[in-house]
């Protein structure tokens, strides 16, 4: 199974987990069943511009975005964006 | 024994009091017995948020807090063990379709007590919501979210906020609201549909100075023992209303350094008494004069004098729109320098330095 982890800040909002797994079979799939998928996406179904999700080390935007296909093997790393000091 | 706090009753007995200062790193919670002497401080809870606004609910003493997060967003969190556990409102954002989305949750409010479990909620841009199950679930509020002036409204400085609610304790079909710049509304059928209540207050950033709708209130009060009587800590001076915002009568230019300010705090006892924190103008937002200055009306707004006793100086800090809250013996202020206050016999008193920027104050009993 594809391993989710989140930031600590998502992880206290998450119950105190980190770790999530997942059977999903895309990126999309398995992040909108996670108990804070209403902090990943607005009420549009977007996901929020500064939430960096990595797949493998992959920014999601470089490969299908939440289209990216999830085969059981992948960790995904959410991250919250960073700029400046 | 009953407690009135911030003209709300409690309904549980109360042991005590507990000031709630949302920060913008967290929320922290200052405790003390009847005395007054002596207070503990307990927090950050919920570190990583900023909280715009807490409260405890006097029906149930549960804790909601507005956490808003620059990542994820505008939140509504609820406690029922003061801050040990929380747990997160559900789906809370604006019908599929609508052309608004969520950006940051401003202000909560108990709903009646003859309404257990009901809560309303402020937030950005320009919304209201209403819980009737704890705060579990909200629904938005149609009558502001479909309100046929919404194409005036502009953002203020912090956004298009619904900073301000209040309940009528008279009577329980009519409630108010204020919304940066937007101005105040006021329904009375239980929410159902709004009517502005700005006649009288200025827009002075707008051509036309008296608009219907367009004002930047700061701050909305209703005195909680005379319910017809408002007050309001405008962009554009401080006002007050003695008809239940048909009409609005300016109070400043006769003791106050300056029209312009966000707190606003009343005496529950006295509804010729209120209290504001004047600033240097909406292009320094730093007190006036130098100094932390609390000035006090206790004849209506006819005349206002400095209450500043205890109070540091010199000082130039800023005092936000939620930065101010009363209950039965005191008034109690935040800063955004970090600092908690509270009058007592003599003058103010500091109950807590060196918190991240205070954004909100609030009291209430704790059993």
């Amino acid at each position: 199974m594809a391993v989710i982890v989140l930031p600590a800040l998502l992880a206290e909002q998450a119950g105190g987990r980190r770790r999530f797994e997942t059977e999903a079979s895309s990126l999309g799939q398995a992040l909108r069943a996670l108990p804070v998928a209403d902090l990943l996406f607005d009420e549009s179904g977007a996901l929020r511009p500064l939430v960096n999700v990595y797949v493998d080390g992959e920014d999601c935007r470089e490969l299908r975005r939440l289209e990216t296909p999830l085969t059981g093997a992948e960790t995904v790393r959410v991250v919250a964006a960073v700029a400046g000091g | 024994m009953w407690k009135i706090t911030s003209g709300r009753v409690n309904v549980f007995p109360a042991v005590g009091v507990l000031v709630l200062a949302g920060t913008r790193k967290g929320l922290f919670l200052l405790r003390s017995d009847e005395s007054r002497t002596s207070w503990s401080l307990k927090g950050p809870l919920l570190p990583g948020w900023e909280i715009y606004h807490a409260i405890l609910d006097p029906r149930d003493g549960a804790v909601y807090a507005c956490a808003n997060n620059w990542v994820y967003g505008g939140t509504l969190q609820r406690s029922n063990d003061l801050g040990k556990t929380w747990q997160r409102a559900e789906g809370l954002g604006l019908p599929e379709g609508s052309e608004l989305k969520l950006e940051k949750t401003w202000h909560v409010e108990p709903g009646r007590e003859s309404e257990p479990g009901s809560l309303w909620l402020g937030a950005a841009p320009g919304l209201l919501f209403r819980s009737d199950d704890s705060g579990t679930s909200f629904e938005p509020n149609l009558g502001i979210l479909e309100h046929p002036t919404r194409d005036r409204w502009q953002p203020g400085a912090g956004g298009m906020c619904c900073h301000s609610i209040q309940l009528d304790p008279a009577d329980p079909a009519r409630l108010y609201v204020g919304i940066s710049a937007a101005g105040v509304f006021r329904s009375d059928d239980g929410g159902g549909s709004w009517a502005p209540a700005n006649a009288g207050t200025a827009a002075d950033f707008l051509p036309d100075p008296y608009p219907e709708v367009g004002q930047c209130v700061h701050k909305v009060l209703v005195h909680p023992g005379r319910p017809e009587r408002l007050w309001q800590q405008n962009h554009c001076g401080v006002y007050r209303s003695d008809d239940r915002g048909e009409t609005w009568e300016r109070l400043d230019g006769n003791g106050l350094p300056s029209d312009f300010g966000f707190a606003l705090a009343l005496d529950q006892a006295d509804p010729d008494v209120a209290y504001v924190v004047p600033e240097e103008g909406a292009e320094n937002r730093v007190t006036a004069n130098g100094r932390l200055g609390v000035y006090r009306t206790a004849d209506a707004g006819a005349s206002w004098e400095l209450a500043a006793a205890g109070l540091p100086e010199p000082a130039w800090v800023a005092v936000l729109r939620e930065g101010m809250a009363y209950d039965d013996r005191s008034v109690y202020l935040g800063t955004q320098s970090g600092s908690v206050f509270a009058t007592a016999e003599g003058g103010w008193r500091e109950l807590a330095s060196s918190l991240p920027p205070v954004l909100s104050v609030e009291v209430g009993a704790w059993p």
